[in-house]
């Protein structure tokens, strides 16, 4: 896409906090976003709440990429009170990397994990309990992957327990 | 005074009051179903009907497809053969299936002759899984829902 | 261990996805030391219908209509994020008219969602009057959405760009009448519940919950307003022409189930003052901004949230610069919310537990999608 560099105080202060763990600070459409190193995350998670303000995780959640080299983009957006601002963190995963837990620093973001654990795949080190949410805990597969094929599973299942062709 | 309404359950019996007021109303808000039949809007998505040219009983029906591609669930199969007379596609079979439709209303978005409209009909039930597909007759004429008197 | 017959266990109690107060297919699994409850988990994905996976194989505009049927209950608000968030990504904006018609119908998806959430809280509790007062209320407003656009709950008013659906004729006189009518009616759901010591007594100083926990959790909508923190989306970052209309954000402090109830109940009254203010000025002109045929957005992604019934409803799209969408991510408002239950339930008593369920306001089509 074609992003902007966003230039602000904010980015400079995480520029100088963090250094080369920040690769970039961009903008696209009016919305700034953050990429970091992965292993970095939390860390800058815990920098904006405590000394920038952000006081609450908004969403978190990924995107699959299975033609890239590092599968995965895991995005968390977290919102100001004080400053009413919205800043979206992202960061590139490979499979089977397991990225930190943000629930010490934002405990909303425990069923999040689990979501993302329950759809992509993607465990969380350190989360408390983390199980399947949504589907239940005997499903195997991560169905949001870009390699799952609901077409298939539906016609596989009517196959096998209704003996007729699936009208999809 | 605010001590004696406690006592006496004032705010419960205010309550009462309009509970009970209620029990006689002017308008009766109940529809009595088999025997009056709703008033549905103008604009309510019901089953679908394949409108007829009253002047020479043809079908409006130009055979776009548009209707098909429009189809979130793909429910909508045209088939057709082109005329050589005329130069147009003539529609020969009209399949609609009913089980899974969601009556969205983007086919009668998408139709530019006016010919695939959603009626109000919304008494659609049948016996089987196969009677909810429907074929250009029955798209034609509509559904024959039985009354009950 | 070795006890005597009057040492109580620990029991194991589940509120099973067949409940008649869990407010859908919700199962509770509950702690309990006598009444107490000492911890509680939910157990969701009973309603899980893979609605962000369905969206990977569907058009843009295709995928309006799967989107009403996530919070069924505010289905115009889903689908307003919804074409917001599309909008943005292609960058438009809806000309005046239909910003102005998206207001007035959203607003009485508010009062429909409000209004039906009162009804069924109030039948948790034991109050069974106000269900039928509440929803012959919401058969108004109902009538209105089929008169609009044909469809009463799964209404798909809404398209990319603009409005579809014309005004039809009286759509100022029936809303109007509809608000004067409404006006009263609230007043007498306060006069059933508001005073009423039955009411009072169950719900103040059940399911506490402060203004930091909120935030910790993510928490947004009436719940964060009834915990002190005056903040609402429409007047923060407004969208849709809301910085036109005058209306105050109703905040309590306590942040348990009777403030929320109270906040509900008086945003039901802005909205209709919102209303009462759109009706009588909408813009004319067109309906439908420039809006190509096929919906083709630049590749991108952008995340774009509204103030829907139950809380902050994003929608959060990556685009790839095809017809189909690379990935579309929901973040429901009572997914969010209802982590707040176990920190709420705990040390209460298993009939709160019930009136917490019911505050939270939750709808199980949004939390499992």
């Amino acid at each position: 896409m074609q992003a902007a560099v966003w230039e602000s105080t904010l980015a400079q202060e995480l520029t100088g906090h963090f250094g080369d763990r920040i690769l970039a600070c961009s903008s696209y459409l009016g919305q700034n976003f953050v990429e970091v190193r992965p292993e970095a995350a939390v860390s800058v998670l815990l920098y904006l709440k405590e000394k920038a303000g952000f006081d609450t995780i908004v969403d978190l959640t990924a995107v699959d990429y299975p033609k890239r080299e590092a599968r995965f983009d895991l995005i968390y957006v977290v919102y100001s009170h004080p400053r009413n601002e919205r800043l979206r963190i992202k960061m590139q995963i490979p499979e089977g990397f397991e990225p930190s837990t943000a629930v010490p620093v934002f405990s909303g973001a425990n069923w999040m994990e689990r979501e993302i654990f329950d759809l992509f795949g993607i465990r969380f080190a350190g989360h408390p309990d983390l199980r399947r949410i949504l589907l239940p805990d005997e499903w195997t597969g991560h169905p949001l992957r870009k390699d799952t094929s609901i077409l298939a599973m539906d016609q596989a299942w009517v196959q096998e327990h209704v003996g007729i062709e699936s009208g999809q | 005074m605010k001590l004696l309404k406690k006592l006496l359950f004032g705010d419960l019996f205010d309550g009462m009051k309009i509970t009970f007021r209620s029990q006689a109303p002017k308008h009766i808000y109940t529809e009595q179903y088999p025997s009056e039949h709703p008033k549905v809007s103008e604009r309510f998505r019901g089953a679908p009907r394949l409108n007829i040219n009253p002047e020479n009983g043809e079908t409006l029906c130009i055979s776009c497809d548009l209707c098909a591609i429009v189809c979130p669930e793909n429910l909508i199969k045209v088939t057709s053969v082109r005329n050589p007379a005329t130069r147009r596609k003539d529609l020969t079979q009209f399949t609609y299936d009913l089980s899974r439709c969601m009556f969205c209303g983007l086919c009668e978005d998408a139709c530019p002759v006016d010919a695939l409209e959603l009626t109000q009909d919304f008494e659609l039930a049948s016996y089987s899984r196969h009677g909810l597909i429907w074929d250009r007759q029955m798209l034609e004429e509509g559904p024959h829902p039985q009354r009950y008197k | 261990m070795t006890g005597t017959f009057l040492d109580t266990n620990e029991l194991v109690l589940n509120m099973g996805p067949q409940h008649p107060s869990t407010h859908g297919v919700l199962r509770v699994v509950l702690k309990l030391d006598g009444e107490r409850v000492l911890s509680s988990d939910c157990v969701i994905g009973y309603l899980h219908r893979g609605v962000e996976k369905i969206a990977e194989h569907r058009t843009y505009a295709m995928f309006a209509p799967y989107v009403d049927r996530m919070d069924y209950l505010s289905a115009v608000s889903n689908g307003l994020g919804y074409c917001l968030a599309v909008e943005k990504l292609l960058n438009v904006e809806a000309p005046p008219r239909a910003q102005a018609v998206r207001v007035i119908l959203v607003e009485l998806n508010r009062i429909a969602s409000h209004l039906f959430w009162l009804g069924t809280h109030a039948l948790d509790i034991g109050a069974m009057a106000p269900l039928f007062f509440t929803l012959r209320e919401r058969e108004e407003v109902l009538k209105i959405f089929e008169n609009y656009c044909g469809a009463r709950i799964t209404t798909h008013a809404f398209r990319i760009g603009g409005l579809y659906y014309e005004l039809y004729e009286g759509f100022e006189a029936e809303i109007s009448a509809f608000c004067e009518m409404f006006q009263g009616r609230l007043d007498e759901y306060e006069k059933l519940l508001t005073e009423n010591r039955i009411w009072v007594n169950r719900l103040k100083g059940v399911g506490i919950l402060t203004a930091e926990q909120c935030k910790d959790l993510g928490v947004t909508g009436p719940m964060l307003r009834a915990s002190g923190v005056k903040w609402d989306l429409r007047k923060a970052q407004p969208y849709s022409g809301y910085e036109q209309y005058d209306f105050d954000i109703p905040t309590r402090e306590t942040g348990d189930t009777y403030d929320r109830y109270l906040v509900r109940l008086e945003e039901m009254r802005q909205s209709v003052r919102i209303i009462q203010q759109a009706v009588k000025k909408i813009p004319a002109g067109p309906a439908m901004a420039k809006v190509p045929k096929v919906i083709k957005p630049p590749a991108g992604e952008v995340y774009v949230s509204i103030e829907a019934p139950k809380g902050e409803l994003g929608y959060f799209i990556v685009s790839d610069g095809t017809i189909h969408p690379y990935r579309i991510h929901v973040r429901p408002p009572s997914f969010v919310n209802l982590q707040a239950l176990s920190i709420m339930a705990k040390g209460a008593l298993v009939a709160d537990v019930v009136a917490i369920i019911g505050t939270i306001d939750i709808v199980l089509g949004e939390v499992d999608r």
